[in-house]
């Protein structure tokens, strides 16, 4: 559920008190009309607040903790555990993480490509799953299990969903967040390189089970595609 | 009302067989312009003016309306054959232009035939609207309908895979559209049990039936021009690896 424009404007007046909104939105990159539009209609979605929280040096995490959805953000907030962490390690990092580990070229140390990756949100929730979680989420909100499917599938999570989802999980918010793009690593207070610490004490056999599992999963979604692409290929050749 | 509709289908049809005949000419997808050139012809043959024109050269009795049903099943059976192939559908290609299909294309060809022979068909009429009514006639339109809605049931399940599929959105529009024509035609099977008051729901759903498939079958070359040129192009593993760039 995106944010009341009551306390959406009562928050702006509290970090930005003398500035219009025209000018919130030329500092902060956005769209006028659309914040106006979702002013309107009571609904400020949660990329805005991030957005201008960011434009004036505000912390998101700290920003969306004003709203009373997101009142859980002020509090203690637990790490992401490891499992988590691995799943914002892009796949082909794994897979590097691999080669490095064996001593092959290259063994230069390399950087973590920033979260989100392409399967950031389904990686996510499938670390935090024991086995039932979707299934409490839905019954936590309501949402309908193939609705809650597509987000993963479509790799995006509603703010409100991500919340939901880590405590239906028993864990802290922030790894979703950052999974769903709302928020970067540091914005969610995750110490600096914690992914590659994470990554570093996987075993080898782990290292290589999760690449394994990764790499499955990515060659399912190709073999997936190349289907749908035949298909509409076969279409077009006979009738376009 | 009605005529406006016939005279933009007509319009549409013929609009887009101009367009796909310097292509045509190259050798792209021939078939698929003698489809469009058929759809047109066909529409041509149902609006009054150029029908009552016609059938008075062709000798009056109303041949032009059996030429007419032939068109229409060469249409069809065109349209079947391209279709079925093109949504993956076997046992729909089957139906189509296997034993089963071209049998049923043969009885009623032959059965259109005699029942046209049989009747009193004097006096250039569209439609035969103003003929006698007979049963012989009453068959014979039947069987007029009979033809595009057989290939209609057999393209539907093959088209509707693709609509709910995850092809691009221009395609899957196209391809409803096409399943909507389709579907009408299924539709005109109740035609005989419309209240004389409501005998307008005809050619609104004739005509409504061409135009959608027309515009399904030019949608899906659209989509496909759109796609060669745009950039959501699949990339295979490149693709999939890489995050796109937020909008």
């Amino acid at each position: 559920m995106p944010l009341p424009s009551k306390a959406f404007q009562h928050w702006l007046k509290g970090i930005a008190p003398d500035v219009t909104i025209a000018d919130v939105c030329r500092i902060a990159g956005l769209k006028r009309t659309t914040l106006a539009q979702q002013m309107v209609r009571g609904k400020v979605a949660e990329g805005k607040v991030v957005s201008i929280s960011r434009a004036f040096n505000v912390n998101p995490l700290v920003a969306l903790s004003s709203f009373e959805t997101y009142a859980d953000l002020a509090g203690p907030i637990a790490p992401p555990t490891d499992a988590e962490l691995l799943s914002q390690v892009a796949t082909l990092d794994l897979l590097q993480a691999v080669i490095q580990r064996s001593g092959q070229e290259p063994a230069a140390p390399f950087e973590l490509a920033e979260p989100p990756h392409t399967t950031s949100v389904k990686n996510w929730v499938e670390s935090i799953d024991d086995g039932e979680l979707r299934l409490r989420v839905t019954e936590a909100t309501g949402i309908a299990p193939q609705n809650f499917s597509a987000h993963l599938t479509a790799n995006r999570m509603p703010p409100e969903l991500v919340i939901a989802t880590s405590r239906a999980a028993g864990v802290g918010p922030t790894a979703g967040l950052v999974a769903s793009g709302l928020i970067t690593e540091r914005e969610a207070g995750w110490p600096p390189h914690s992914r590659r610490a994470a990554l570093d004490r996987l075993s080898d056999s782990d290292l290589a089970l999760l690449a394994g599992d990764r790499l499955e999963a990515l060659g399912k979604a190709l073999r997936r595609h190349e289907h749908d692409q035949e298909r509409t290929d076969r279409i077009w050749e006979n009738l376009g | 009302m009605t005529d406006v509709l016939a005279w933009a289908t007509l319009i549409v049809c013929l609009a887009i067989t101009l367009a796909r005949l310097p292509g045509a000419i190259r050798g792209h997808n021939r078939s698929l312009f003698f489809i469009f050139a058929l759809i047109t012809l066909a529409i041509l043959l149902s609006i009054d003016a150029p029908y009552m024109a016609i059938d008075r050269v062709l000798g009056g009795f109303n041949v032009t309306n059996l030429v007419l049903r032939f068109v229409l099943y060469a249409t069809f059976f065109a349209v079947g054959v391209k279709s079925t192939k093109a949504f993956g559908s076997q046992s729909g290609e089957r139906a189509v232009r296997g034993p089963v299909g071209l049998t049923v294309l043969g009885v009623i060809a032959a059965l259109t035939v005699w029942c046209f022979a049989v009747s009193d068909t004097q006096g250039s009429t569209t439609g035969l609207r103003e003929l006698p009514e007979g049963t012989s006639l009453e068959f014979y339109a039947a069987l007029g309908r009979l033809y595009p809605a057989y290939v209609a049931v057999c393209l539907i399940p093959g088209i509707w895979r693709t609509v709910r599929g995850s092809g691009p959105g221009l395609l899957r529009l196209a391809a409803a559209l096409l399943m909507g024509g389709l579907s009408l035609l299924v539709l005109s099977q109740v035609f005989p049990l419309i209240p004389p008051s409501l005998l307008w729901l005809q050619p609104l759903i004739n005509y409504s039936a061409a135009l959608l498939i027309a515009l399904g079958l030019a949608g899906i070359g659209v989509s496909k021009a759109v796609a060669r040129r745009g950039r959501n192009r699949y990339e295979g593993l490149a693709g999939s690896t890489r995050m796109k760039k937020k909008k």
